[in-house]
């Protein structure tokens, strides 16, 4: 089983240094103290295997511990961060929580709440098998979250030939399947997790600086921000051996400064997805945005230019909807994609494309020309209706100039002349002063 | 406030014409075709124009205006047809009150 493959590597690392935080390091050896210390605590709180338990939190020693305490307890496990918090009661009741373990407060807070997973076929097939269990909620930008139920020992088994030890900074978020994919590689190999207090750019760079971090995990509009800040001049990151992306498409003149400032730092593309985890992948050689799914346990098709996975590690379904896999057992990703031979780039969601009288227009493809332009901080491209076309393409764009609109549009419209056909170039233009991710450093679209 | 309109929508159409391979005749003023029969615009061209006029109204008159919409298709005798019906279109949603 993946657990117990886990907690022997736990004993053989036990003197590495296993997490960072707040100015302390702990080793794998302190990490199966607290472990153990959980464990006694779901014991002593009649926290039986097979039920569900929600944790609120973000990095931190006991976060972890408590995750591979609740693992090897069989649990099925909703992990939440605080930027969830007006979703909970409704999170709570669809995936049918029984203890809510709040790391949040201190001393940590432990609730109970009637529920009864049995209900769920998926739960139960689950409770049957004594497997653990995830549970992430998706956003999706219409309707509501659905609930993915992740059979955990399937999920975990893919880290089994996790080897090389990093020292990475555990950024991307708790609640996440990257973020997931993240410490628990770290956890297999037996590297270091550096936990970040905050996801400033400073914080992130002083962290990498201080600790000598190697890899830093992150999403493109980071990114961006890190380089806009730039903090990157003002401390030593050449510990950094890796940078991985992913969760949004990358634009490529990004990707191109950040090859220019991060000399030497090898750029990865990382490919995951809620339902499925992240398949092992291989970048194309002198291209991070080509990419092809390199791991037996996962095959892919393309289908009217979208990707489609099948792997026998994705998710068991959706609480609160219908399975969306196929007969055979293809899951439609909805990521439109070009091929080129086994490889693939990633257009960006078909959901996202815009549709100007017929012509299909990516919202990055605007972004990553209107990114380029001296003075654009931040841009986001979407769709609006229209009577006459259907939709246009419109921005939402960030300056650090001191033009009008009318100045800037004009600007704009004669950069874009010999970079996109008319239909792409953006008709409306909105200029704002907030910034335009959200707290999850992932580009908002209206 | 009509020869304002006519302005802003010159201006904007000269802007549009730089792109486009034939070119509106500006120079007919109130008179020069814009999108039907005579019109050099195609739909992304008409579409373009209208919401650079809409942005350029909106910032010199301070008044949102929408000139795509439901109302504008279903008259009689289509506004865009010249820089003159769409200006006289334009005054008609601003309700003559400003300028």
């Amino acid at each position: 089983m993946s657990i117990e493959v886990l907690l022997e590597r736990l004993d053989q690392y036990s003197t590495n240094e296993a997490i960072v935080h707040n100015g302390q390091v702990f080793s794998y050896h302190e990490l199966q103290t607290f472990i153990a210390q959980w464990s006694d605590s779901l014991a002593k709180n009649q926290i039986l295997s097979g039920t569900v338990v929600a944790v609120i939190g973000d990095y931190s020693l006991d976060a972890i511990a408590l995750m591979i305490a609740l693992i090897d307890n069989k649990n099925i496990i909703l992990p939440l961060t605080s930027l969830a918090k007006s979703h909970f009661i409704e999170y709570f009741e669809i995936a049918h929580t029984q203890f809510v373990i709040d790391l949040t407060q201190t001393p940590h807070h432990i609730t109970q709440q009637p529920s009864n997973p049995l209900q769920n076929e998926l739960m139960q097939q689950l409770i049957e098998m004594q497997h653990p269990g995830l549970i992430l909620f998706t956003s999706g930008s219409t309707g509501q979250p659905k609930a993915v139920v992740h059979d955990f020992e399937k999920l975990l088994k893919k880290f089994i030939n996790a080897k090389k030890q990093y020292r990475s900074l555990v950024f991307l978020m708790f609640d996440h399947i990257a973020g997931i994919d993240t410490y628990f590689y770290a956890l297999y190999s037996g590297g270091t997790m550096v936990f970040p207090a905050s996801r400033a750019s400073k914080q992130v760079c002083q962290l990498i600086e201080k600790y000598k971090v190697e890899v830093l995990p992150a999403s493109p509009t980071f990114l961006n921000l890190l380089l806009l800040s730039g903090e990157y001049l003002k401390y030593d990151l050449t510990s950094l051996k890796i940078i991985t992306f992913g969760s949004e498409r990358m634009p490529e003149p990004l990707l191109k400064r950040l090859n220019d400032v991060f000399d030497g730092v090898r750029l990865v593309q990382k490919y995951g997805i809620t339902e499925l985890g992240a398949p092992p992948s291989k970048a194309m050689e002198d291209d991070a945005l080509w990419l092809k799914i390199d791991s037996p346990q996962y095959q892919s098709r393309i289908v009217d230019g979208t990707l489609h996975i099948k792997t026998d590690t994705a998710m068991l379904g959706y609480l609160n909807a219908p399975s969306p896999f196929t007969q055979d057992g293809w899951f439609d990703t909805g990521d439109q994609v070009e091929v080129d031979g086994d490889y693939v780039r990633i257009l960006g969601r078909a959901s996202e494309l815009i549709n100007v009288g017929g012509e299909k227009v990516h919202p990055v493809e605007v972004e990553e020309v209107i990114q380029m332009m001296e003075g654009v901080e931040d841009v986001i491209a979407s769709g609006l209706f229209n009577q006459i076309t259907g939709a246009l393409v419109q921005i939402h764009v960030k300056l650090s100039t001191n033009e009008t609109r009318s100045q800037f549009r004009q600007r704009m419209r004669n950069f874009c002349e010999d970079k996109l056909p008319r239909y792409k170039v953006p008709q409306k233009v909105t200029v704002v002063q907030e910034s335009l991710h959200g707290e999850r450093f992932k580009k908002i679209r209206r | 406030m009509h020869d304002q309109i006519v302005d802003i929508i010159i201006r904007e159409v000269e802007e549009v014409n730089k792109k486009l391979p034939n070119r509106v005749p500006v120079e007919l003023r109130n008179n020069a075709p814009l999108f039907g029969t005579d019109g050099a615009l195609d739909s992304i061209g008409l579409v373009t124009l209208l919401v650079a006029i809409e942005q350029s109204v909106e910032d010199d008159f301070d008044s949102p205006l929408t000139l795509a919409d439901e109302r504008a298709m279903s008259q009689k005798n289509s506004p865009y047809q010249t820089i003159g019906t769409l200006a006289k279109y334009i005054e008609s949603l601003l309700g003559g009150s400003h300028g």
